[in-house]
């Protein structure tokens, strides 16, 4: 069932339809039934009136026995009871359905949302959509197909009313079906231009909401007070807010001259007709229970052909612009074999890497970022890359997990192609402990054990823990290390920002990867704590390659080659020591640091 | 270490009646926009009355069609009759038009105009208010606050503007003809009232088991696909690990909501029948009064026909009106928390010299919180002097700096500038002589020179004046990353260009430097940017900081050297005060700081 709702395809409003029934199909046809029951319960309504107030007067001017009303009459009820009840009935329906189509749809969203390319997460643009389309697709998938069968109803309600008067007087229904079929595509327009015009109000919106932001949020309090700025940011504020305000207001302005405009025309067919209707009512050709009946209907027609008309419409744009970002959704590019687990590397031997003219730039951009760059790193090494900001430390990182593979050049594991090494083959040879680590609210022992979600070895995690200095935090929790962290379960604990880090790198430790990556980890530490993690990890790392990425050039001088990136290059490499003699670009970047210590 | 407050997974519970609401509300509200409100009051009316007159008009029209039958009418009268209806309808579907329209303008007219309102009181908070959880939830929320504040005033203004005058006469309608009806139809909207009380504290219970389902269900759709998860996730293999927890928590949800939903659904259905019942009725004492002459044709046929519009319209006020009102009483009372949060009041217009500052004795406490962050301070910023301020994580160094400048008041002991207490000079002149250079500097989505310029908006400048800064921060307007020199936009979501943080870290001191000043306070300035650079900043910052009085929080002990005294924290408390040379000698904290960062360097 999976593979049907997951299409990479066109997405058309028949799916709005489609997609129900798959999943659903007895709940998604009750729905539709009911619907067009709804619809023809109209009609059928004004035959019942009619006669039930024909009788009534026959009864009453003695043509006709008392008994005579109870037909008419429980006919009566039983539409009433019909049409007050149904909707509470289809409730259930309804409920079922949705159940089901949240199960079915959640679960496949997620998967999808899982597989994606990660180009697809840092583009703000893919993002959008990812966001937009996954925000509650449910809901507005269940908004689409039920707007589509309140189309119809409408459709149908309009139709079988035609009919009825056409039995009566042919040439009014002539009239308005004339007439109802421009109204039907002034609709079509009105929606579809309100929308557009939102879309133009929607810029301003943004920026005044960002600005409401700037002079609301928490994280500008510091910079809002000192400097003062709440006048004139608010005046930037109320220039955009008024000027998306004015924008809807025309909009609305104009649809509400057309809608009420369409509905002053029905009014006026319907008011010619009841007035013809008078004809053969007064030489006797229609009853005046049918003359009522229909006066009451043709009047519902100007509701039916202008508010409600016009509100579907104005959602059926709306649909369809989702249908088109799940058409998107879809068609975004995945990752094979994203969702893998890692792959045992027991029988994997890692002898080098070797970048040969690797040249990057994300996707979407101009810049390269990697502009030619080769190195040679080997087994059992510690390497250290430096470089100033934007130099292109962290995309190497990118493009050896495997989150990147639209380089130029070749990049070779053990001689091999990166590209020819499956997810699963990547995951089990890297580890990363980023600049922005995770920090999962789940308890502590797992956080941990993410580390290698393969094995599961207590002895390890408690190592992990000792080498990170944990123990006294563990000793102080609640439940030691099965405590939930964070704050997402009731009883969780919340850890400060080094308790966090150090879980991270611990996590790290855990790791059966052969190759572990620390991506300037410690950014926001202090330098008493900075400097004893460094040391902490030369001493841990043998038998495993490190490369350790970091601005800080005080931390690199541990390494066995450290290697400096300049402009998407590698600049120099070398040890510490040597780097210094040659009086390159390192040497200059550590003279001025080590400037202010001396 | 924090321990969850189990309460707050509790919804809030409203405190204050709707009609106290109402009475604080109602004033705000109107005064926003009092002339349009007025009108929209007005239409209002017209737009309630006119569906009577309709009903009333349709009762006409079959009356007179029906004596037409028998021919005992004149087609005058009908015709009369007869355009009096289409008047009705035609008056009824413009006020309707006009009613709606104007409503609607009216709410975001409103809107915006309470908007510039929270502004304006958020500006004059007390900064510590963002730091205390219980005042946050208010200030979170007073936005949407304000919106719901909006639209309960304007639901419940046109309950007696609009529904209250239709019902009423219909009511006075139904009465003339025979009592009893209007005593019976209103007695069929009863259930309906009682199913929306019972639904909604069915619903409420059942969110308040759900609420911590549901964040732990986000949290782990954000742990598989949230922006600051994915690729840890899926380097780690961590998919399945965390869509089992996901789809069990869904399932969870799912079972309660639907428990919920069957209740009150079955609730609903047999309140409904009830009704049916309470129609039926209706409409046998309806036929009946049909049979014995005492309501003509047109009368039955009209009631008839409006039985369905009452009902649709009482459905409307009860579930659509009161229920949203219900579910929105509690931002609204955030909202109403917020403005009566207090201000900071100060003693008016003293304007200090500016002169050296001075802690007595200072301590002080974050809200909620027994700890101090910062004890027993007494330190003396001469006026033209440099401090640098450094120490280990969370030993203090920002909270003092945040009370040297007044942004918070001491709990204890006082700060002046020129021997003149911090909580006696107002705000605005406070902070008239101070800039800086925030460890949480904001990335505005700004252009390059807004984003300079916004630390003093109202100050005149020419465009040297920023070259100036940029010079010193190392921005370079003519570098290909600004497309477009100062008015570049700095954000890609506005269509315009990112910044790395590096680079967004120079625009942060550029905008400080923008602002006039006689003190300047830098809270580790320079984190993100490479070290060549840094050396460069730190002396060009020194060039031009001469004369001036400067405060440096910084992690990197190299940089403090720059500082005529350094001050060393540990704890919230002052360890040490002295120079560089003095401090190394002295051998103590700063010492053993100073070593474990020098000796990667040596």
């Amino acid at each position: 069932m999976d593979k049907i709702i997951l299409k990479n395809k066109t997405y058309k409003l028949i799916d709005f339809i489609k997609i129900p029934f798959v999943i659903c199909p007895f709940y998604t046809l009750a729905e539709i039934i009911n619907k067009v029951l709804q619809a023809l319960i109209s009609p059928i309504q004004v035959l019942i009136i009619a006669n039930f107030i024909d009788t009534a007067i026959d009864i009453f001017n003695g043509q006709a026995e008392k008994i005579s009303i109870y037909l008419p009459l429980s006919l009566l009820m039983l539409i009433v009871a019909y049409s007050y009840l149904n909707e509470h009935l289809i409730n259930f329906v309804n409920l079922k359905l949705r159940m089901r189509i949240t199960t079915i749809y959640k679960k496949a969203i997620i998967e999808k949302r899982a597989k994606l390319q990660y180009q697809h997460i840092e583009n703000n643009d893919t993002w959008d959509l990812i966001s937009r389309t996954c925000g509650d697709p449910v809901e507005r998938l269940i908004e689409g197909f039920v707007n589509l069968l309140n189309i119809s109803n409408i459709v149908i309600r309009v139709v079988s009313i035609l009919f009825i008067l056409m039995t009566q007087v042919l040439w009014a229904g002539v009239v308005i079906i004339a007439i109802s079929v421009p109204l039907f595509f002034l609709s079509i327009k009105a929606g579809k231009d309100a929308y557009e015009a939102s879309k133009e109000a929607e810029k301003h919106k943004r920026r005044a909401s960002y600005l409401n932001n700037v002079l609301l949020g928490r994280d500008s309090v510091e910079e809002r007070t000192l400097f003062n700025y709440t006048d004139g940011v608010s005046n930037k504020w109320y220039e955009k807010y008024e000027a998306a305000r004015k924008i809807v207001l025309k909009v609305d302005l104009k649809y509400y001259v057309k809608m009420k405009g369409s509905s002053i025309i029905t009014l006026f067919i319907s008011l010619c007709i009841i007035a013809v209707l008078l004809i053969p009512l007064s030489n006797g050709r229609i009853t005046i229970g049918m003359f009522i009946g229909l006066v009451n209907k043709t009047l519902e027609l100007v509701h039916a052909m202008s508010w409600e008309l016009m509100e579907v419409m104005n959602k059926l744009v709306k649909n369809k612009e989702f249908l088109r970002d799940l058409t998107a959704f879809f068609g975004l590019s995945e990752t094979e074999g994203a969702l893998d687990l890692p792959c045992v590397t027991k029988d994997f031997k890692f002898e080098n890497i070797e970048f040969k003219n690797v040249y990057f730039k994300y996707p979407g951009t101009e810049n390269y970022i990697l502009k030619g760059l080769s190195m040679l790193l080997q087994k059992n090494l510690h390497y250290a890359f430096v470089g100033i900001n934007g130099a292109g430390k962290t995309t190497i990182t990118k493009l050896l997990t495997g989150m990147y593979d639209n380089f130029e050049g070749e990049i070779l594991i053990n001689g091999k192609s990166i590209r020819n090494y499956s997810q699963a083959e990547l995951k089990g040879i890297f580890s990363v402990v980023h600049q922005d680590f995770a920090k999962y609210y789940i308890t502590l022992k797992d956080n941990i054990a993410l580390g290698d979600i393969l094995k599961f070895d207590k002895q390890s995690i408690y190592e992990a823990i000792s080498l990170m200095d944990l123990d006294n935090l563990i000793d102080s929790l609640p439940d030691g290390i099965n405590t939930y962290l964070g704050k997402i379960t009731e009883n969780g604990v919340d850890l400060s920002g080094g308790q966090w880090q150090r879980i991270a790198i611990a996590r790290n430790l855990y790791s059966s990867s052969l190759i572990r990556i620390l991506d300037e980890p410690t950014a926001a530490l202090d330098p008493v704590a900075e400097s004893n993690i460094y040391e902490m990890f030369s001493k841990v790392s043998n038998g495993k390659s490190t490369i350790f990425i970091t601005h800080r050039l005080g931390a690199a001088r541990i390494a066995d080659e450290i290697i400096v990136i300049d402009g998407g290059k590698v600049k120099e490499k070398g040890r510490h020591e040597n780097l210094l003699e040659k009086g390159g670009v390192y040497a200059q970047m550590f003279e001025s640091q080590r400037s202010w210590y001396q | 270490m924090v321990p969850i407050d189990k309460l707050s997974n509790k919804l809030n519970k409203p405190k204050l009646g709707i009609f106290k609401i109402l009475k604080k509300l109602f004033p705000i509200v109107f005064a926003s926009a009092p002339i349009l409100f007025s009108l929209c009051m007005v239409f209002a009316i017209l737009h309630g009355a006119s569906w009577g007159v309709i009903t009333m008009m349709q009762q006409r029209f079959f009356d007179q069609a029906a004596l037409l039958v028998g021919n005992q009418t004149s087609l005058n009268k009908v015709i009369i009759s007869f355009i009096l209806l289409g008047i009705a309808y035609l008056v009824n579907n413009v006020l309707n038009g006009a009613d709606n329209f104007i409503r609607d303008t009216v709410e975001n007219k409103i809107m915006g105009k309470m908007s510039l309102a929270i502004h304006k009181k958020v500006a004059r908070l007390n900064p510590i208010d963002f730091e205390d959880t219980s005042k946050l939830d208010n200030l979170n929320k007073a936005e949407q606050g304000k919106n719901n504040s909006v639209l309960f005033t304007l639901d419940f203004t046109s309950i007696f503007t609009f529904y209250l005058p239709y019902f009423v006469f219909m009511g006075w309608y139904l009465f003339s003809f025979k009592p009893i009806l209007a005593v019976s139809l209103a007695l069929i909207f009863v259930p309906m009232a009682a199913t929306q009380i019972i639904r909604s504290k069915v619903f409420a219970k059942a969110e308040d088991k759900s609420a911590p389902v549901r964040r732990e269900y986000d949290y782990y759709e954000s742990c598989i696909v949230g922006r600051e998860y994915y690729k840890e996730t899926r380097l780690l293999g961590g998919f399945a690990f965390f869509n089992k927890m996901y789809l069990e928590s869904l399932d969870i949800l799912q079972k309660i909501n639907y428990k919920a939903t069957i209740k009150t659904n079955l609730i609903e259905l047999s309140m409904q029948i009830f009704t049916v019942i309470g129609y039926f009725g209706v409409l046998l004492m309806l036929f009946h009064a049909l049979m014995n002459q005492e309501i003509s044709i047109g009368v039955f046929s009209a009631v008839f026909e409006s039985i369905g519009r009452l009902y649709a319209m009482m459905r409307y006020v009860i579930c659509g009106g009161i229920g949203n009102m219900a579910k929105s009483v509690g931002t609204i009372e955030n909202y109403l928390n917020f403005l009566e949060m207090d201000e900071r009041k100060s003693k008016v217009d003293i304007k200090p010299e500016w002169g050296d500052i001075s802690l007595e004795s200072v301590s002080f406490s974050y809200p909620n919180f027994e700890l101090y962050a910062v004890k027993n301070v007494s330190l003396t910023l001469k006026k033209g002097e440099t401090i640098a301020i450094v120490g280990e994580n969370g030993s203090g160094k920002s909270t003092l700096l945040r009370l040297i400048t007044g942004l918070y008041l001491p709990t204890k002991g006082r700060v002046t500038v020129s021997g003149f207490d911090t909580k006696d000079i107002p705000q605005k002149t406070l902070y008239e002589n101070t800039t800086a250079v925030f460890q949480k500097y904001q990335r505005y989505q700004m252009i390059l020179e807004e984003n300079i310029t916004i630390s003093q908006n109202n100050k005149e400048y020419e465009e040297s004046t920023l070259d100036n800064v940029c010079e010193v921060a190392g921005i370079n307007k003519d570098d290909s990353g600004f497309t477009d020199g100062y008015k570049t936009m700095l954000s890609r979501e506005f269509e315009g260009v990112d910044l790395s943080g590096g680079q967004w870290q120079r625009v942060a001191i550029a905008r400080g430097l923008f602002r006039d000043h006689d003190l300047i306070v830098l809270d580790e300035p320079t984190a993100a940017i490479d070290p060549y650079e840094e050396t460069r900043i730190y002396n060009r910052f020194a060039d031009i900081s001469r004369g001036k009085s400067a405060i440096i929080v910084t992690h990197r002990l190299g940089s403090a050297k720059i500082a005529d005294r350094i001050v060393v924290m540990k704890n919230g408390e002052i360890k040490e005060i002295g120079t560089h040379d003095e401090l190394v000698q002295a051998g103590k904290e700063y010492t053993r700081l100073y070593t474990a960062q020098e000796q990667w360097y040596s």
